[in-house]
């Protein structure tokens, strides 16, 4: 596998939302980063339809058809549907095969009798928690990639939200590790995706499916929300943001191996992984806050491709059922960012939602297009290992954030950055050197394996 | 690109506004050598506790440098957090700390310390999501409880015979997937059927109160940071309808 080398956008001021630099076209006719932003709705099964088959069908032919029952009701054009599969779907693969070819026949229908154009992505469940399993052969393993097969017959889109080196960052990140970051997410986390996304990929070539791109919600999603808003005492904000840009380096790898976009919607990491390789992306943010709350909803969605809501359980509101009401949500955004391009106020409007958080906090803020654009560079500069362009990002969104004096700190927040600052800069320069210190160092942390990274 | 410097009108950095001024420790122990201790654990300094500790046991008892020194230390650690002045990593790594020191006196001993009480934690049948099960089980520790930690994807009947085989006073379950939650109600259901009357506190993700108080023995945990105080509550004779009233509602 090559690291990439170069940017695809010769500076931030070229990314805008909507139009990417090497578009994907879906089975229905969907351009996904072809000019014009799509919602991406995610609907999630209640509890208890996942008992059996049956009832998991029934349960998203309702929350999926709802959805595309919405957009004709008012006129939303486009519509992505995204499943992430629950334990069930993934553990018994034929589920999640069922479900996604229900799904095709209902855009099928939706497209011959409206002329709705929808896509539909199927997220695989990663269920190979490494503390638990062998990450390259367990039982876990073959239904992951049994799966992608299933789906991949009927999807347009495959993806999947790895857990590489999970075991090593839960262990740093309540430690104020950031060494243990780079190791667990950057080198176990890229070394995993390789073995993983160069499957996933053949898998998706067999059958005509775009292999869209992974996440790191395992890790980075996991700091970002332990540090939470403004009155969480977790994790402190700025570790959250270097443990963002660490994992950069492993987000990567999916399309290092091949992946095309797009990327997955909670992947915050993607205004950078755009940046570099111009796949179109996909993100969420104030839309998302029926599943979690952030502080970049709307900064996020500054350079995104795909709008995304994250997750949202099926069940009835006031106005209709959620997925109806968050897909109606969703066309509404889109339909403001596609009407300013069309009028040619793309700027203006992407300017009013990066100032809207750009300053709210260290995430918010390394997000925007500029500092994206920046790690990026970072990023490509030091291709030499999975580790070294890791260090590179988080080292680089450090300075970043201290250069800013606008980026208002916590005097507890800038203490730790200015700690996490020197601890990246004792780290050795080269991967054989950090990988023999961490081995050694992490080697006692329960239900790591380095033979499950090929180490 | 304008970006504005005055965005007052577009957010409120309360995180600003509410920072506790920075103090430092109080002294925990009027002996010094036992303080020097306990620093080591304020200071969650792992890499050099054994040392403080083995050189500190030529002259102490090993229950003289637990008692008034390592638990001393976590009690003034756990303060500092109660207060805004700490964050997680630092209990975690003074936890750490005090647990190798902890360690290091029942070798001398020859035995383990006496501890408050066990509690049985693990992460729902299905699940793999266990950052929050981790917490809980770190700051259990901290707090002198026993824990049997079950981990991950934990089948319900495995739960079940914990319990039954372990008597702890207060059992844990942690779901991030609203999918997973289900597996709770089943283990509340068993251990009513096997007179098992343990306090059942379940949290997590999308774990909502309603959910949990919805079936016997369920009491919702909103935060990790509760679980020593449920324990406590536990430990102390409390059923879990009392629990339930006390902490949910």
């Amino acid at each position: 596998m090559k690291l990439s080398s170069s940017m695809a956008y010769s500076s931030a001021d070229e990314m805008m939302f909507g139009t990417a630099k090497y578009p994907v076209e879906t089975k229905r006719g969907l351009k996904i980063g072809g000019g014009h932003v799509i919602p991406e709705i995610v609907p999630h099964p209640r509890p208890g339809s996942e008992k059996t088959i049956k009832t998991l069908l029934r349960e998203y032919e309702r929350a999926n058809g709802d959805a595309l029952e919405r957009c004709v009701i008012v006129g939303h054009p486009y519509l992505q549907v995204e499943n992430e599969h629950v334990f069930q779907m993934t553990h018994n693969p034929k589920w999640g095969g069922e479900i996604a070819a229900q799904t095709a026949r209902q855009m099928d229908d939706y497209k011959e009798k409206y002329g709705l154009i929808s896509a539909y992505r199927a997220t695989v469940a990663d269920l190979r928690k490494p503390d638990m399993v062998g990450m390259r052969d367990s039982d876990y393993t073959r239904e992951v990639l049994e799966s992608f097969e299933e789906c991949a017959k009927y999807a347009d889109i495959i993806s999947i939200e790895s857990m590489g080196g999970k075991e090593i960052f839960d262990h740093a990140i309540i430690r104020n590790d950031v060494g243990g970051l780079l190791f667990g997410q950057a080198v176990l986390g890229g070394l995993d995706m390789e073995w993983m996304w160069t499957q996933i990929v053949e898998i998706a070539k067999k059958h005509g499916c775009i292999p869209g791109g992974d996440t790191n919600c395992a890790e980075a999603n996991t700091a970002m929300f332990m540090a939470g808003g403004f009155i969480s005492k977790d994790v402190p904000h700025t570790l959250a943001a270097l443990s963002r840009a660490i994992c950069v380096s492993r987000s990567l790898v999916a399309y290092e191996c091949g992946a095309t976009g797009p990327s997955k919607d909670c992947a915050y990491e993607d205004p950078i992984i755009k940046s570099i390789t111009g796949i179109p992306i996909a993100t969420e943010g104030k839309t998302s806050a029926c599943a979690h709350s952030d502080l970049c909803g709307n900064v996020i969605g500054a350079v995104c491709d795909l709008w995304s809501n994250e997750a949202v359980e099926y069940h009835d509101m006031f106005g209709a059922s959620t997925t109806a009401v968050f897909t109606e949500i969703l066309g509404y955004d889109v339909a403001a960012m596609n009407s300013s391009i069309d009028l040619g106020y793309q700027k203006e409007f992407q300017a009013c939602l990066i100032n809207s958080d750009r300053y709210r906090g260290p995430h918010g803020f390394m997000l925007c297009p500029d500092n994206a654009w920046e790690i990026g560079k970072a990023v490509v500069d030091n291709n030499e290992s999975l580790y070294v362009r890791g260090k590179a990002a988080a080292v680089k969104c450090g300075e970043l954030m201290l250069g800013d004096p606008n980026l208002k700190l916590t005097n507890f927040e800038k203490e730790s950055l200015e700690a996490y600052m020197k601890d990246l800069e004792a780290l050795p320069d080269k991967e054989e050197d950090f990988i023999d210190l961490s081995l050694k160092k992490y080697g006692k942390v329960k239900g790591f394996k380095p033979a499950s990274y090929g180490l | 690109m304008n970006y504005l410097t005055d965005t007052s009108n577009i957010f409120t950095r309360y995180d600003l506004n509410i920072e506790v001024a920075q103090q430092g420790a109080r002294k925990v122990s009027g002996d010094e050598i036992l303080q020097n201790v306990a620093d080591f654990v304020i200071n969650g300094d792992e890499d050099g506790i054994a040392d403080v500790v083995k050189e500190t046991l030529e002259t102490k008892t090993p229950m003289e440098v637990i008692n008034d020194g390592l638990i001393s230390g976590m009690n003034e650690v756990s303060r500092l957090w109660d207060e805004g002045i700490y964050f997680l990593p630092q209990v975690i790594l003074s936890s750490d700390a005090m647990n190798m020191g902890i360690a290091i006196c029942e070798e001398k001993m020859g035995r383990s310390m006496d501890k408050k009480g066990k509690v049985v934690t693990h992460t729902a049948e299905g699940d793999i999501h266990d950052i929050g099960q981790v917490i809980v089980n770190a700051l259990l520790n901290a707090n002198g409880f026993e824990v049997v930690n079950l981990g991950a994807d934990v089948p319900v009947d495995k739960v079940v015979e914990a319990c039954r085989t372990h008597n702890p006073v207060m059992v844990t379950g942690t779901a991030l997937m609203t999918t997973t939650m289900t597996a709770f109600p089943k283990i509340a259901t068993q251990l009513k059927r096997l007179n098992l009357n343990i306090p059942f506190v379940c949290g997590g993700g999308a774990v909502s109160e309603e959910y949990v108080t919805g079936f016997d023995m369920g009491i919702w945990g909103k935060e990790a940071n509760q679980a020593p105080g449920m324990a406590e509550d536990a430990l102390g004779g409390d059923e879990w309808q009392a629990m339930r009233s006390k902490w949910n509602g």
